[in-house]
């Protein structure tokens, strides 16, 4: 019932804080975010799951009940965690408390509504990682959109309802694509299976149990099945070119938000694809495996292009993000246990890095008012903490070696090299690997121009060191990821243990 | 004394120590983090003495730490602890010349009044860590690790002066110029370990080890994961691979470039980094993983090559700077080429020796340089000095012992060290391996070079008349500048007897110790020189030939042309730049002059293929996505149904309504699913 009582603790502290006078909210809302951290925290240390969830393992903090009977479908209420879920679940619980904290300075109207649709995103955050049932994981992953809809569109920067139209619409469409994918596979097939779980439907497509939709065969419903979920997954994540909603949202998000959406709801797709695509069904990601490898391949070098063409600090390392995620769908592709370990690994570090670094983006934003590169200079002069706290997060960013990012990246390079499912793996994971060189490129001409170099604003702001309530987020945020770059069984120990089942079919096991 | 191993972890541990307490504490410290610094690395000196006597004695370790990810995986990943005589060597040298530099920057940065020094010494603290974790790293993925974390430091360092726009591009130009380097070096590591299952460096059970097993006739090994390739073809590519990053960190052609500028950084740390340890890192891994490339003729030409050429290419341009720093910025180049040379030519203790004697004379020459910039109140420029040798006695005497060791002048420690590279040179390609003479005879016209634009700094710098005010009435400088200088200027002029290897072939004495130690350490390490010098043998083929009369003919032939050629360049200087008013002769050379004060205009190319090239490339990505990409999107958006107006007018702003809009999607999806699925 721990799941049960994280969501139900958020959801509450949503609705106090919401209705709440605008002048106590913050503290309301970071009152009411720490017991689900405290919670998550827990869960973390007594978990004592194994085994993956959708294949058979011993789920931890499981809830089971029938909640809606469809047909001759059974709709259950099913939660719980296993090795993947639970470090997602952390990083949420996190994330919301640090971003939380963060909004002090940057949100200054309409408080209380702010900090209700953090905690109700938190809540649906959860809900998201935790279901185990389609339709239940259906609607949270639907409720997910609602605040974040809110939070680009009423806080945002000046083109915030392009921006907030944009994300919705598109990433609404993809779930519908998404959705059609999965109930094709359901219907495939037919009476193997009595309800919409995803358990269920997990084991009994790996089982071969898919038959024909009218005139549709197994093999080719199965395809058509994946790439349905895979285009439909694929805009949230985003992979290249699904990818231009991320810029605009980002840009025009206020920082907290941007926080949660590249730290969290970025891994909402790989999350999903892992759990529908490459689990469910691993065949079809093999005979699909280049296609798949180029696309990621081309995220991680074209993302890393475009973010070296920005100027805009935001729109540099959201799209990086997009750069990011790419090496996650080569881990994915590679079905090894460090390649589908390591992308799991680099969605909780990608999580705590983009987090960071936008965080600090706000607190330079929050101070000059600009975000351009051109209108600043050796900020570093006027805030030598934030500019030390930038050049730590560039350098996680980079792969530095005891960082989050590094250990990461590894794993899924040490995965997809060694792949047997992606021919060519050698020559993608080489191509792939280049990513590094120009996120070093970027980030250190950025850092160049911003930080470094004689004083000079073009906006006329007092500029003073950032206030402790900015500084503690940053540091703490720092502090997370040299731990699990150090020490980094922290979470892949549940992780590798979890995918282990995921890639023994094609071989990738030990 | 074999305890003294389990104090060694310690070595690295007290310089983070004291990055952590500069880091947090500096300010409020009396000399700002500086006498931290100093006490871990005395602390890190000593541990590492105590651990080279104890391998001196014949003990060794290698062991495994710590797992940095284990369990249910193909192959783990752990840090551990090699202490074989090479890296005891080496961690005595990297602790002796930080705590130098660490008592040296008392009064190049304290009592300059920088402001800024806990960063500095925290950078410090950090940089000599990271060194000190990589030197006794048990295998390639954790020597990478640490490689990394040094390049970090390195990008602090020179970066240090943030605010002038000089030093935080230099830093920046290091940190990428070497990070492609690193690219190639980290998809090495990850060939190595998912080809060999491990990345220990040392034992059976090492990659060096199973690669020699594989590529052994007379054995049946097991097999290892070649991807397709001929095991040969294979191990090279790793091999080349791995080389990419030494030759970013060894500042190698053609990724030389960053270095020179790297002396925008403040001098100690041009001497600590950029010249005795750092740019050290990158052969002493090649050293470190000589096994490896022992099996590997191929790899091995090439590494003979790069160095030749890098060592004469460099040396040429040292010959027209103007500033001090930048003349010795050139000399490291050339002289790491040296190293590589000898390491190609299987040079295995020939390449250590003069890592080590380089080690010693650059540091010192660095330090000294620092202490004539303080003297100059920071002005390099060596146009504007002269005659500083009457003001400043402890500076010029160890310079030029420095400077006669950087030369090649006997008995200085460089003239053993480069003598014996050249010697390994030599012999092996009259025997039987004639294309690595190719490379001898770029190494030995980079003597030459050397013995001029050494001498020609010297004469520069501390001859003649002053030609500025502040040469004549020069800043002076205290104990903690003189001390280094002192104790480096004696090493540098007798430290090369630790391996006088024409004394012994000469005499027939047994006095090779360098040899004889790296010699030593139990057999099943797998890291002793005759080992390595039986595979170069065995696999590449480097066999010791020799010139008319035999071994004792060829080695004074070549030490006699070495020598001769340093002397000849050092008399041409004398002759151009003696005298009270030396002229500017650089400026016969005509194009010549033009070509090498642009550096062969080897920067501009690169400059051209991050800007030119790339940044171009991005900017047509970018207005393609916009164009393109974006444009698609918008365009499907604004033909659908929801045209752009339509959406506009649906924002309303009231969360019920956005709330039922999805539910009410969903029920129509649900709808249309019962419908097909024949729920009702």
């Amino acid at each position: 019932m721990l799941i049960e009582a994280l969501i139900a603790l958020c959801l509450l502290g949503a609705a106090v804080v919401f209705v709440a006078p605008n002048r106590f909210a913050h503290k309301l809302a970071v009152g009411f975010s720490l017991p689900p951290l405290a919670i998550s925290l827990y869960m973390y240390l007594a978990f004592d799951g194994s085994g993956n969830a959708l294949l058979g393992g011993d789920i931890a903090y499981e809830t089971f009940a029938q909640w809606l009977q469809l047909g001759s479908y059974t709709v259950n209420y099913h939660m719980g965690l296993d090795g993947i879920s639970l470090p997602l679940v952390v990083l949420s619980t996190i994330l919301t408390t640090l971003a939380i904290l963060s909004a002090w300075t940057p949100i200054d109207e309409r408080q209380s509504q702010f900090y209700g649709l953090m905690l109700f995103l938190e809540a649906s955050l959860i809900g998201v990682f935790g279901a185990l049932d389609f339709l239940l994981w259906f609607v949270f992953w639907e409720a997910v959109l609602i605040p974040m809809y809110f939070l680009i569109g009423v806080w945002g920067g000046p083109r915030r309802k392009y921006a907030a139209i944009k994300f919705f619409v598109y990433t609404n469409i993809a779930s519908l694509v998404m959705f059609i994918g999965y109930f094709a596979l359901v219907f495939g097939l037919g009476d193997s299976v009595s309800s919409t779980g995803l358990p269920e439907i997990a084991q009994a497509l790996r089982a071969g149990q898919l038959g024909s939709l009218g005139i549709i065969g197994p093999d080719m419903l199965a395809l058509a099945a994946f790439v349905a979920m895979f285009l439909g997954f694929a805009v949230k994540v985003p992979v290249v070119p699904f990818h231009t909603w991320l810029p605009d949202a980002h840009v025009e998000a206020p920082t907290p938000a941007s926080v949660m959406l590249a730290g969290v709801l970025l891994k909402m797709g790989t999350y999903a694809l892992l759990r529908f695509n490459f689990t469910m069904l691993p065949g079809q990601a093999e005979i699909l495996a280049i296609p798949i490898a180029v696309i990621a391949v081309i995220s991680i070098i074209y993302g890393a292009m475009l973010a070296l063409a920005q100027s805009d600090l935001k729109r540099i390392v959201a799209y990086s993000s997009v750069s990011s995620m790419g090496y996650v769908i080569l881990g994915l592709i590679a079905y090894t246990v460090y390649g589908v370990g390591g992308a799991t690994f680099q969605m909780v570090a990608h999580g705590l890095i983009s987090g960071l670094l936008f965080m600090t983006v706000g607190v330079i934003y929050n101070t000059t008012h600009t975000r351009m590169v051109g209108d600043m200079a050796g900020m570093a002069e006027k805030m030598p903490v934030t500019a030390g706290v930038f050049v730590a997060g560039a350098f996680a960013y980079m792969g530095l070696p005891l960082m989050a990012g590094f250990a990461a990246e590894l794993f899924i390079f040490l995965g997809a090299f060694e792949s047997t499912v992606l021919p060519y793996a050698p020559l993608f994971t080489a191509v792939a690997m280049f990513g590094i060189v120009i996120v070093a490129g970027y980030l250190l001409w950025a850092m160049q121009r911003s930080l470094f170099g004689p004083f000079r604003l073009e906006t006329d702001y007092e500029i003073g060191p950032a206030a402790l309530h900015d500084v503690v987020p940053l540091v703490t945020l720092v502090l997370l990821i040299i731990l699990l770059g150090s020490a980094p069984m922290v979470f892949f120990e549940s992780i590798q243990d979890a995918t282990l089942d995921i890639v023994a079919t094609l071989g990738g096991g030990i | 004394m074999a305890g003294v191993f389990a104090y060694a972890p310690a070595i690295a541990a007290l310089p983070f120590v004291s990055f952590v307490v500069a880091l947090l504490a500096g300010k409020y410290m009396p000399k700002k983090g500086a006498l931290a610094g100093i006490i871990a690395t005395a602390g890190s000196l000593g541990l590492s003495i105590a651990v080279l006597v104890t391998v001196f004695l014949g003990e060794t370790y290698n062991e495994t730490l710590y797992t940095f990810v284990g369990g249910d995986v193909p192959f783990e990943l752990t840090f551990g602890l090699l202490l074989d005589p090479l890296s005891a060597a080496m961690l005595v040298i990297v602790s002796l010349i930080a705590f130098l530099v660490h008592v040296f920057s008392l009064g190049y940065m304290n009592d300059e009044g920088e402001t800024g020094l806990p960063r500095y010494y925290a950078s410090l603290g950090l940089f000599t860590a990271s060194m000190l974790a990589f030197v006794f790293s048990d295998n390639l993925l954790m020597a990478f690790m640490f490689f990394e974390l040094v390049g970090l430091c390195s990008y602090l360092l020179i970066g240090f002066w943030f605010r002038r726009a000089g030093p935080p591009s230099a830093a920046k130009k290091a940190f990428l110029v070497t990070r492609f380097g690193d690219y190639f070096f980290l998809v090495g590591v990850v060939g190595v370990l998912t080809t060999f299952g491990t990345a220990q460096f040392a034992g059976e059970n090492g990659f060096p080890a199973l690669a020699e097993t594989v590529l052994n006739p007379e054995t049946t090994a097991d097999a290892v994961n070649t991807f397709g390739f001929e095991p040969a073809t294979w191990f090279a590519i790793l091999g080349l691979l791995v080389l990419g990053g030494v030759m970013g960190k060894s500042a190698q052609f053609p990724f030389h470039t960053w270095l020179p500028d790297a002396m925008e950084g403040p001098t100690p740390v041009s001497a600590l980094i950029h010249a005795a340890t750092m740019v050290a890192a990158g052969v002493f891994l090649v050293a470190r993983m000589y096994g490896f490339y022992a099996l590997l003729p191929t790899v091995l030409a090439v590494i003979a090559f790069v160095g030749g050429f890098t060592a004469l290419f460099a040396a040429t341009m040292g010959v027209v700077k103007n500033e001090i720093k930048q003349v010795l910025a050139y000399s490291t180049i050339s002289q790491y080429g040296y190293i590589m040379l000898a390491l190609g030519t299987g040079g295995y203790v020939a390449a250590f020796f003069h890592l080590t004697t380089h080690a010693v004379f650059k540091a010192l020459l660095f330090l000294g340089a620092g202490s004539v910039i303080i003297a100059m109140h920071h002005n390099e420029n060596m146009w504007d000095m002269g005659g500083l040798k009457d003001h400043m006695r402890v500076t010029y005497l160890a310079f030029l012992s420095g400077s006669l060791a950087l030369a090649g002048i006997f008995p200085f420690s460089g003239f053993w060290s480069k003598d014996e590279v050249l010697y390994e040179a030599l012999v092996h390609g009259l025997g039987g391996s004639p294309l690595l003479l190719g490379a001898y005879a770029m190494g030995l016209a980079a003597v030459f070079l050397t013995g001029f634009y050494t001498i020609r700094m010297v004469l520069l710098t501390f001859h003649g008349e002053a030609r500025s005010d502040t040469a004549e009435d020069p800043h002076g400088v205290r104990w903690n500048v003189k001390f280094p200088l002192a104790v480096l200027g004696i090493l540098a002029a007798v430290i090369g007897f630790l391996n006088p290897l024409p004394i012994k072939k000469l005499t027939g004495l047994e006095v090779d110790f360098l040899h004889q130690f790296l010699d030593s350490g139990p057999e099943a390490l797998l890291t002793s020189s005759h080992h390595y010098s039986g595979l170069t043998h065995d696999y590449a083929g480097y066999s010791v030939g020799t010139i008319g009369g035999g071994e004792i003919v060829t080695l004074l032939a070549g030490a006699g042309a070495s020598l001769g050629l340093a002397l000849l360049g050092a008399g041409l200087a004398f002759a151009l730049y003696r005298g009270a008013e030396p002229t500017r002769h650089t400026e016969k050379l005509g194009g010549l002059q033009t070509l090498l004060m642009h550096n062969y205009y080897q920067d501009e190319y690169q400059v051209w293929l991050a800007e030119g090239l790339t940044l171009r490339l991005s900017g047509a990505a970018d207005t393609f996505d916009q164009g393109v990409i974006d444009g698609v999107v918008n365009g499907v958006s604004s033909v659908s149904l929801f045209s752009g107006d339509r959406l506009r007018r649906l924002q309303t702003g009231i969360v019920t309504n956005y709330a039922a809009l999805i539910v009410l999607s969903l029920l129509v999806l649900l709808g249309v699913f019962a419908a097909l699925g024949g729920w009702f």
